[in-house]
């Protein structure tokens, strides 16, 4: 399970991702015939527009700071409902999805662990899982 | 198992050099980042007052930080968006433009970020 080897054929010259050509633009969106590695990739990629949704979704909530101290304090009232807190959860699967992946790939394809990666894979979405509901308990619970 | 399909950083080591330690950086000020602001205030969601907000970032460590964090993490969201870009297979002309779209973007954001702290911090 943990050494299996890459692809034949794909020859490391240089540091970085294994790269092969995609069939088409958007093919590394359509999973129904992939390995656990598209998957993750699929995944990595979508979490990584969420989050860049995310961080100018952000800006500009912030920027309600700028508004004064009553504009800042109608958005806590709406952030700290449930469904707010919900999506704050989604927000930190997206960050612990994409943070712990993204280690995976830089350590697989710095050659660190190239062997070790679905190992590696399954280990850092163990840890992530319990991180995400230990944060979840936290944010949720928090009175 | 592989790291997956497609070119993932847009095909130059180089590139995927800065993705990764951009990232690793990421992990770090992630963190610091999320622990400030869900996991101290004791409120509900951990979210800051307005004058918690004006006190926390007008702490100059904490700025600093926070500063840093907005270049990385565009930085970081900028050759993600250049590598999803660049997967489209766009016709030459349209992919010449993804390099320096991305770059004024990324400018852009990270000034009005800081505009966007400095004035937070000078109001602390």
């Amino acid at each position: 399970m943990s050494s299996e080897p890459l692809d034949p054929g794909e020859v490391r010259r240089a540091p970085g991702p294994v790269l092969r050509k995609a069939p088409g633009p958007t093919a590394w969106l359509d999973v129904r015939r992939g390995a656990v590695g598209h998957w993750a990739f699929s995944l990595n990629r979508v979490t990584g527009l969420g989050l860049v949704f995310y961080l100018y979704l952000h800006l500009a909530v912030l920027s309600m700071l700028l508004r004064g101290p009553s504009a800042w304090h109608g958005f806590l009232r709406l952030a700290t409902t449930p469904a707010f807190l919900g999506l704050d959860v989604l927000l930190i699967f997206g960050l612990l999805f994409h943070g712990l992946n993204g280690l995976r790939v830089a350590l697989v394809g710095s050659g660190l662990a190239a062997d070790r990666q679905r190992a590696l894979f399954w280990s850092l979405m163990t840890l992530g899982a319990i991180l995400l509901i230990g944060a979840a308990l936290h944010l949720l619970g928090t009175e | 198992m592989s790291a997956g399909p497609g070119a993932t950083s847009g095909g130059r080591p180089r590139t995927w050099l800065s993705t990764a330690f951009t990232g690793m950086a990421l992990l770090v000020l992630v963190t610091v980042h999320m622990v400030a602001h869900h996991f101290v205030v004791r409120e509900i969601g951990g979210l800051r007052t307005y004058e918690q907000v004006l006190e926390y970032i007008g702490n100059p460590v904490i700025f600093v930080i926070e500063a840093v964090f907005l270049i990385v993490v565009t930085w970081h969201a900028m050759l993600g968006l250049r590598a999803v870009a660049l997967d489209l297979d766009l016709s030459p002309r349209l992919a010449r433009l993804v390099r320096p779209g991305v770059v004024v973007l990324g400018v852009v954001t990270v000034a009005y970020g800081l505009v966007l702290i400095g004035v937070l911090a000078g109001r602390a």
